[in-house]
């Protein structure tokens, strides 16, 4: 049988992304205000959340080709 | 400095797909070369209204969490050499200040047409002499019949190797080379300055890691991307201390780039090492047109020629187009070696998993 776990984690990880860029969509207003504050510690905002983005999506798009089946050819 | 809410579009879903699709190809490319997109993506932003300086600064924070998903996706494969990347990133930094405070005082001295006029004609010298040395050694491997043999390194990166100078040495395990710092200083200085220049130091950077410091294509191109990392890190945070990311272009940018860099990243495991040099090349030749077509623009608002603005109109536009053309075709380059690698049977299709 196939293994399962990839698709479960494709699915996970790509609800923590859309709710993420839901959030996004939904707060555009507020998100755009804070961020583009340069007070305080507001100027950090933009690479937190460009990591938390990278983390969530980037395990996403991952699993994504790897359902899809296209995996690297391992060299070493 | 005041926050500059003013500055920010009001963005449209039509401009939402093209940032995911033009996400989507820079990633790709970057993923495969280790760098490119931010040529078009700047300019793409801009046409739909983003301030320059907002689109630099969107596209900053975009690039540095998609170079570390890149760079952590190539370092499995074990083709990132962390080190030589933070210390090429280390001089690149000081590249980038003195490229930027360089860049201030010619638009100072000579206004924004003239800015642009340096910018231009330092794109098209750059891109044109480093890129027909690269398509060249790509052509020569080729018909060499060596493309799958290991990379041989270049006379002058054999001298840079037989340099020994005492106390500087410096051994990168991954590219299986030793050099003296004082060779990989001022080529991280020159990858900053170009970065700064025309927002893609990758271009020197990854030439100048193979040829001179006689890393493999592979080896430099994912290297390149830890580079990017640090630069797109550093710049992000410098540009927004002043409040000018726009989180949503970079975040959209992302969505399309994270896809694309992954795939280029597994492409570059099952194509023959040249390929690196031969997108990299296409990539750097076309946009070097690109930039061609607009000199006699900044020439003409410089008052040195005298075009119709009709002229002017439609030569900006085939610049655009040409750079356009550039990432489609870095990107069909690609796309076609990972057909070619499927059809030979190099990309795993799913297995069935053990019982």
């Amino acid at each position: 049988m196939e293994n399962p776990k990839p698709r479960l984690l494709l699915v996970a990880s790509g609800t923590v992304s859309g709710a993420l860029y839901l959030l996004l969509y939904l707060y555009e207003r507020e998100i755009m205000a804070a961020f583009t504050r340069t007070d305080g510690w507001f100027p950090v905002l933009p690479v937190l959340a460009a990591f938390v983005f990278s983390f969530a999506h980037g395990a996403f798009t991952g699993y994504f080709w790897e359902v899809l089946g296209i995996r690297a050819l391992r060299k070493k | 400095m005041e926050h500059a809410a003013a500055q920010f579009i009001d963005l449209q879903h039509g401009n939402v797909l093209a940032l995911l699709a033009i996400g989507f190809v820079g990633g790709l490319v970057s993923g495969f070369i280790g760098s490119g997109g931010a040529f078009v993506l700047t300019p793409a932003m801009m046409s739909m209204g983003v301030p320059g300086v907002v689109a630099v600064a969107s596209n900053l924070c975009h690039k540095f969490p998609k170079a570390l998903v890149g760079a952590y996706q190539r370092n499995k494969f074990g083709q990132v050499d962390v080190k030589l990347g933070l210390v090429m990133a280390a001089s690149a930094t000081a590249g980038v200040w003195v490229g930027a405070d360089f860049q201030n005082r010619i638009k100072l001295d000579f206004g924004e047409a003239g800015s642009n006029l340096y910018v231009s004609l330092a794109f098209v010298a750059v891109l044109t002499i480093v890129g027909a040395f690269v398509l060249r050694d790509a052509v020569r491997v080729y018909r060499s019949g060596e493309a799958d043999a290991q990379e041989k390194a270049s006379r002058l990166a054999l001298w840079v190797q037989s340099v020994e100078i005492p106390g500087t040495m410096m051994h990168f395990k991954t590219a299986n080379i030793r050099v003296s710092a004082l060779f990989t200083l001022p080529l991280g200085f020159a990858t900053g300055v170009l970065a700064s220049t025309i927002a893609v130091g990758g271009f020197i950077g990854v030439p100048g890691m193979m040829y001179v410091l006689g890393a493999p294509g592979l080896v430099a191109s994912a290297t390149e991307l830890v580079i990017a990392f640090v630069m797109g890190f550093g710049g992000t945070i410098k540009y927004s201390l002043h409040g000018l990311v726009d989180i949503r272009l970079a975040l959209i940018l992302l969505a399309g780039s994270l896809f694309g860099i992954q795939l280029g990243a597994i492409g570059t495991t099952f194509v023959k090492p040249f390929m690196i040099k031969v997108v990299m090349a296409a990539i750097m030749l076309i946009v070097a047109v690109s930039r061609g077509l607009v000199v006699p623009v900044y020439l003409t608002e410089l008052g040195r020629l005298d075009l119709a603005p009709s002229t002017m109109a439609w030569l900006q536009m085939a610049s655009f187009a040409f750079l356009v053309l550039a990432l489609c075709t870095g990107s069909i380059i690609i796309i076609a070696s990972m057909l070619r690698g499927h059809r030979s049977g190099a990309i795993t299709l799913r297995e069935p998993a053990p019982d």
